[in-house]
């Protein structure tokens, strides 16, 4: 037994309600800041003295966060759908061959920077959503894949012998021993994925994909400060929320 | 029963193991032993198709291993590894009743499985039942690890150096349990070891192999007394084999019922083996041993002349 392998590490589980405190926290104080940005006009008015508005006020703040939100869940989604997927079929003894080939692509889509997948996906996609979506989904794929490939790979050979040893099939062995095991890893790198995204969303904003990104491009353009600071700041709280959930959801310390 | 015929396994152009034949009866432990890479392992992953063999045959109770369901016969067949392999995210209780849940057994009925195995082995339930691997030391692990094997009653137990990695004192207690365990059990066990004191404690048959072949198959004292070769006279300890099959020897076989003379100091126990006994004479510099049994009684002794298998003292 090499403990320094393992990656599980099991801990006293704390009690749900005090668990989720933190991320509640940030959720509402997500909540409050959307509701009651007008409120804090005064603080903005501080910031920009000369503008004569200094609230967004082109949308909601609520729909712009629903919506923000909604790009990057249906991208995250598809992102884990393919990146935990494909890594799986490559760990597989029929897959093995593409293992490479995998781990490279999911990195060229890292090192493509999303402004340029966008200004090739408009073309071809049209404005709106559908660009901003394929460019986090790009973006995101690799964290997940890499982690999921060392989550699996980073599992004992000995605990592996064994389970087929016992025999498990090779679906039992996946579930029962490979996914558990590698859950840590895997959910530290869809915590990546997702929180790397929510801040590059605000990017959709320039392909006419609205979000949270829309009062900062209209800041920039206008040159107002407290638009800016208003889309950064939601954002912000956004992927701290989502982080914090995360914290919570990894199911064991790694190692 | 297991039967090899004519077994060969290559790696690539390398041959592992080469046309060997082996036959291990119902109830018997046969040790597979050598010195590393000589197939021992190999031939051991090839009865339950862990790796499948290019030629030959393995049978199972005269049926070829082939003919069966890889992983139905896997679940028939008990496995256990040097490094235990437990699974660290399962609790001992969990890790132990895999392969009856595996086999979809009743909740109930694993459960009661999984604690007669935790007493059969020595582990009280109340204390490891809800214990995960990295909390045990290396002596429980591999008591977890024999419990997992033989939480189905397979027939068959396969055993890969289990005690290799443990210090000589908590190896030599699980090889003592382990007998008493096939002593009950009677198991067909296939034992591959490097260690050739525990090959010739445990097994009924000893197989010695050598680069992918068989030199040498037999009872430990026939193989001691008759090497093929000086391979095999090395291996099981060349000048030491004296000691060594005294230790195979147990005192009671060889000691005289207590004569009219006056008891001699030192005592010996019954069920002591010979090279035990030797070693008490040298050390006290005495020739002549009162045996006792478990209560310290004495009931016979054993004089250097008997040791040494003279027929009267």
């Amino acid at each position: 037994m090499k403990p320094g392998s393992l990656l599980a590490r099991h801990v006293a589980p704390v009690p749900t309600s005090r668990r989720w405190l933190v991320p509640m926290a940030w959720f509402i104080l997500l909540l409050m800041l959307s509701a009651g940005m007008g409120q804090l006009e005064w603080l903005f008015r501080l910031v920009e003295p000369d503008v004569r508005e200094v609230i967004y006020r082109r949308a909601g703040f609520f729909a712009l966060l629903g919506q923000h939100v909604m790009v990057v869940g249906v991208a995250s989604l598809l992102a884990v759908l393919l990146g935990v997927g494909g890594a799986i079929a490559v760990t597989r003894p029929a897959g093995r061959d593409f293992l490479p080939l995998v781990s490279q692509l999911a990195s060229i889509g890292q090192t493509f920077p999303p402004v340029a997948v966008l200004a090739l996906a408009v073309p071809a996609l049209g404005f709106g959503t559908l660009p901003i979506v394929v460019a986090l989904l790009l973006y995101g794929l690799l964290p997940i894949v890499r982690n999921t490939l060392a989550g699996i790979d980073g599992i004992d050979p000995d605990v592996h012998e064994a389970a087929r040893g016992m025999g498990m099939t090779a679906g039992e062995v996946l579930r029962q021993v490979e996914l558990p095991l590698a859950a840590p890893v895997i959910i530290a790198g869809i915590r990546t994925s997702v929180t790397v995204n929510i801040a590059t969303a605000a990017l959709g904003a320039t392909v006419g994909a609205s979000n949270l990104g829309d009062p900062i491009i209209a800041g920039i353009v206008n040159g107002n400060t407290a638009y800016i600071v208003q889309g950064a700041l939601l954002i912000g709280l956004l992927a701290i929320t989502v982080d914090s959930v995360f914290e919570r959801l990894q199911p064991a310390s790694q190692a | 029963m297991i039967e090899l015929f004519d077994v060969t396994k290559r790696f690539g152009s390398e041959v592992a193991v080469d046309g060997i034949s082996l036959r291990v009866e119902t109830g018997e432990l046969c040790a597979l032993v050598g010195t590393s890479g000589c197939g021992k392992s190999t031939t051991l992953s090839m009865i339950n198709r862990l790796i499948e063999h290019d030629g030959g045959e393995i049978h199972l109770d005269g049926q070829p291993v082939r003919s069966f369901d890889e992983v139905a016969l896997r679940r028939r067949i008990g496995y256990v590894i040097q490094s235990t392999g437990l699974f660290p995210h399962w609790t001992v209780a969990r890790n132990i009743g895999l392969v009856p849940r595996l086999l979809k057994w009743p909740k109930g009925r694993v459960r009661e499985r999984v604690e007669e195995l935790m007493q059969l082995l020595g582990l009280p339930v109340a204390e490891f039942a809800d214990k995960y691997p990295r909390q045990l030391s290396g002596g429980q692990a591999q008591r977890v690890g024999v419990a997992r094997a033989l939480a189905a009653d397979p027939d068959i137990l396969l055993m890969d150096e289990p005690f290799g990695a443990l210090d000589p004192i908590t190896r030599e207690t699980l090889q003592h349990e382990l007998r008493e365990l096939q002593a009950r059990l009677h198991k067909t066990i296939v034992f591959v070891t490097h260690d050739m004191d525990e090959a010739l404690a445990l097994a009924d048959r000893l197989v010695v192999m050598h680069q992918g072949r068989i030199v040498q198959q037999g009872k430990p004292i026939a193989l001691l007394h008759d090497p093929v070769n000086p391979f095999v006279e090395s291996l099981l300890g060349g000048m030491d084999r004296g000691l060594k099959e005294a230790a195979l020897i147990q005192v009671g076989e060889r000691m005289l019922p207590l004569g009219p003379r006056l008891l001699a100091s030192e005592r010996i126990a019954y069920g002591a083996s010979l090279s035990q006994a030797l070693s008490v004479m040298l050390w006290h510099q005495v020739d002549r041993l009162t045996v006792v049994d478990e209560e310290d009684i004495p009931i016979g002794e054993l004089s250097l002349r008997r040791l040494l298998g003279a027929k009267a003292s």
